[in-house]
């Protein structure tokens, strides 16, 4: 959706494809994939992976990276520990991309049987955060 | 200093206060044993497992923290995504649901400042000073069962992510500052074109890929 609004074309399986770290369709896009592969997996180079990105996109832009990585490390806990369900309107907008993506593989995905509708109108991330 | 680091030491100090069923004390226990959790043996055992459940052993109770809390902290914090309803049932039972939320929730919001530290190469830092007080134990009103493994808000809200903590109003107060500061900027949510320095493409790529390393299903 964000992608489309701004211009760019992304390639979202590579996006998802943590063994990845190339070009994905969005600036800087190998720099932030290296840098949040090397945090979220604790690697040796989480250092010289956030310096890369700063000197590509600066200290600020940077900072917020880790802001995103950091609170989605909170996100997936918050949902897996509390047994959230998908909403009716993201499930169904999504059911081929999630297929395709290989998240209907991911261990949670055992726990979202019973979905709720919500918000019916709710089809993209960006809706989901009122 | 940012917004995001003006949160997140708001939110730090807010661990160390009396919560909504916990203590500062208990809160400030979490947060030490979401540090030992990626050192603890039995949870990289049962990280590796093909199961969590074929792995023998508990984690005992500390002064804090019972044997259950100690388990839900330990599996909130080492491997959420292959939490099952039963499990949660088992300790909800146990601690009540409103204690089992605030744990998952205090796990997951000191999981946000601790990781924010290492990404930024910042030492880890100290635990706060407890502050003594009872907690508020209030029950929201307005929640109820809309599908998730505890009560959340029934009231009008965007989405289920929305209302996770809602009911643990002293804990969520804090998680949605961190939410708020850290990604979703307000209703500069709405905009997929906002000026922020990391664009808005950028910022999903990021979430995208934390998201799948973390096999987040929702």
């Amino acid at each position: 959706m964000s992608s489309e609004a701004n211009g760019l074309t992304v390639d979202l399986k590579a996006a998802i494809n943590r063994d990845h770290v190339g070009d994905v369709g969005v600036p800087a896009g190998a720099e932030l994939l290296a840098f949040t592969n090397a945090v979220e997996l604790d690697q040796a180079d989480i250092d010289a992976t956030r310096a890369a990105l700063a000197d590509v996109i600066g200290g600020q832009a940077t900072l917020e990276a880790a802001a995103i990585i950091a609170i989605f490390n909170g996100l997936v806990r918050v949902a897996d520990g509390t047994g959230i369900q998908l909403d009716q309107g993201v499930f169904t907008a999504s059911i081929e991309e999630r297929d395709l993506l290989g998240i209907n593989e991911f261990a949670g995905a055992a726990n979202s049987t019973d979905v709720v509708a919500v918000d019916a109108n709710a089809q993209a991330v960006h809706q989901l955060f009122g | 200093m940012s917004d995001i680091e003006d949160a997140q030491q708001t939110v730090r100090e807010a661990m160390a206060q009396p919560g909504d069923w916990l203590t500062g004390e208990q809160r400030l226990a979490v947060w030490r044993e979401l540090r030992d959790s990626s050192s603890n043996e039995l949870d990289q055992q049962r990280r590796q497992a093909l199961s969590p459940n074929t792995i023998d052993g508990v984690h005992a109770a500390t002064k804090e923290l019972s044997a259950s809390a100690m388990e839900v902290v330990h599996r909130t914090a080492s491997d959420p995504g292959r939490l099952t309803r039963a499990w949660a049932d088992e300790h909800i039972s146990e601690l009540g649901e409103e204690t089992y939320t605030e744990l998952v929730g205090v796990t997951a919001i000191v999981s946000v400042l601790d990781r924010f530290d290492r990404a930024m190469g910042r030492p880890e830092q100290p635990l706060p000073q407890p502050t003594a007080g009872e907690p508020a134990r209030v029950r929201p009103d307005d929640v109820g069962n809309i599908g998730a493994w505890v009560s959340q808000t029934t009231g009008p809200t965007k989405a289920n992510v929305s209302r996770t903590l809602s009911l643990v109003p002293v804990t969520n107060q804090a998680w949605r500052q961190l939410v708020d500061t850290h990604y979703s900027h307000g209703a500069e949510f709405m905009n997929l074109q906002w000026e922020f320095p990391l664009s808005r493409p950028q910022a999903e790529l990021v979430a995208t890929r934390s998201t799948a390393l973390n096999e987040c299903f929702y």
